[in-house]
């Protein structure tokens, strides 16, 4: 992993799903970051396609986009295939270890 | 093809429609009771059950999904939804009965829609929800009387929330038998409902043998048991689900022992013990992650909120021990209280939202 990509997960890392507490890239809902020249490309899914998280999660990951070094414009990408499952989770993962994200505005 | 975007405007908008639902559907219920006659804003009782169903619930439940899949057919189920809610106020029941039954059959192929991408078992649960709402309307539309299609309706909130906990709950890996036991909770719910028509005593049973065994499951394997040692909005949404569950527990057993008669107190006390102590605990557990979902404004965590919800189940078990009882006294009183419990949890809501706005 690139050092770019790896400073972009750890920004998506702060994207919180707010009904289980874990964050998008532990919980496996990142699928790529796609790099090409200064422009990246988020690649995630939801838990449900009709997961009513969707648009507060697509904004937050937006956020997190944003200035990070080296990155000239970002966008993400919602995919439905391959179906998320709970085997997608990051093993041994604490659900709500973190607060909620209302705590941090 | 370009990605059609809802503005967090466009579904305040129809948040409104909702709000409007459940303001004048509240009020509606507290004229069915023979309160607010020096009040006349011609709000009939009659229109108590189509405005909290359709023009609140419907409009409110259908709105999540349409947001999640941003597809500008699905706006035409909470669209329905909330034009009718026009129509049931100002123009005329009928126009607005017809005007909620498409509603809820978009609102059915919306969800039907989720199925088609990904066929799985919750999303057929929450998809039979959308369709016991349109079987419940169109019956209703033409002419059946509310007694005797409210477990249609009632099947459109609780399948809507079975589902999405069967979905949600996948993360404590339930065991495949017991998931395949809510399947088949879920079949005898919707199996009793059907035969209710035909035979209201044994299908009645039956509806209550599931809510029952549901609710039992829903305690053995929601989460919320472990979020409720958690802080804030978290613990406050474990409580809420896990009181929510306790009534249905409780609308199971005394369900069990009193049947559904057509009309008159038992009525009254089983349906809301469901409609007040579920779904509504169950409106409260989401708000907080719903509401910045489709309007884009957080809520900032305040402890205030547990007195609208310690409010809400205090005035239902008043409400039920009037009902109970025969006590007419003590059943208004509760119903007074379950309406200003919401309308506290409504005012807290807006207040946060403000005083974050401000900082």
């Amino acid at each position: 992993m690139t050092e770019k990509r790896r400073r972009i997960a750890r920004k998506l890392k702060e994207v919180i799903d707010p009904e289980l507490g874990v964050n998008i890239v532990d919980l496996g809902l990142v699928y790529d970051i796609l790099i090409e020249d200064g422009h990246v490309i988020i690649v995630y899914t939801t838990t449900t396609p009709g997961c009513p998280m969707r648009r507060y999660l697509q904004q937050q990951i937006d956020k997190a986009l944003t200035g990070i070094e080296g990155i000239d414009s970002a966008e993400s990408k919602l995919v439905m295939d391959p179906e998320w499952n709970v085997d997608m989770i990051v093993p041994d993962v604490e659900f709500f270890a973190v607060p909620p994200p209302q705590l941090n505005q | 093809m370009a990605v059609f975007q809802f503005s967090n405007k466009l579904l305040a908008g129809f948040m409104a429609f909702a709000a409007l639902g459940l303001l004048t559907g509240l009020y509606a219920g507290l004229a069915k009771l023979g309160f607010l006659g020096d009040i006349n804003l011609n709000i009939p009782g009659g229109l108590h059950g189509p405005l909290m169903i359709n023009a609140f619930l419907g409009t409110l439940i259908s709105l999540e999904r349409a947001a999640a899949l941003e597809k500008r057919w699905t706006l035409t189920g909470p669209f329905l939804m909330a034009v009718s809610v026009v129509f049931m106020l100002f123009v005329d029941l009928q126009y607005g009965s017809w005007l909620f039954t498409i509603g809820s059959l978009f609102v059915t192929l919306t969800l039907l829609h989720i199925c088609f991408i990904q066929p799985k078992i919750y999303h057929y649960i929450m998809a039979m929800g959308g369709a016991s709402l349109f079987i419940g309307n169109l019956l209703f539309t033409m002419g059946a009387p509310v007694f005797e299609i409210v477990i249609w309706w009632m099947g459109f909130p609780v399948l809507t929330i079975f589902g999405e906990r069967l979905e949600l709950n996948r993360i404590m890996r339930p065991p495949k038998k017991a998931q395949w036991a809510f399947v088949g909770f879920i079949a005898v719910w919707i199996l009793g409902t059907a035969l209710l028509h035909f035979s209201r005593i044994h299908g009645w049973h039956l509806v209550m043998v599931s809510t029952l065994a549901t609710a039992i499951w829903l305690i053995k394997y929601d989460i919320a048991r472990k979020t409720i040692k958690s802080v804030q909005w978290t613990k406050y949404s474990a409580w809420c689900l896990l009181s929510g569950y306790g009534w249905l527990v409780l609308t199971g057993i005394f369900g069990l022992m009193y049947g559904l008669p057509t009309a008159g107190p038992f009525y009254d006390a089983l349906l809301h013990m469901v409609f007040v102590g579920f779904v509504f605990s169950m409106i409260f557990a989401h708000a907080s992650v719903i509401i910045p979902s489709l309007s884009g404004k957080i809520i900032p965590w305040s402890q205030y909120f547990y007195l609208p919800l310690i409010l809400l189940h205090g005035s239902l078990v008043l409400r039920i021990l009037g009902d109970f009882s025969g006590n007419y006294m003590l059943r208004s009183t509760g119903a007074w209280i379950n309406v200003l419990a919401i309308l506290l949890f409504l005012g807290g809501i807006f207040t946060q939202i403000v005083r974050n706005r401000r900082k």
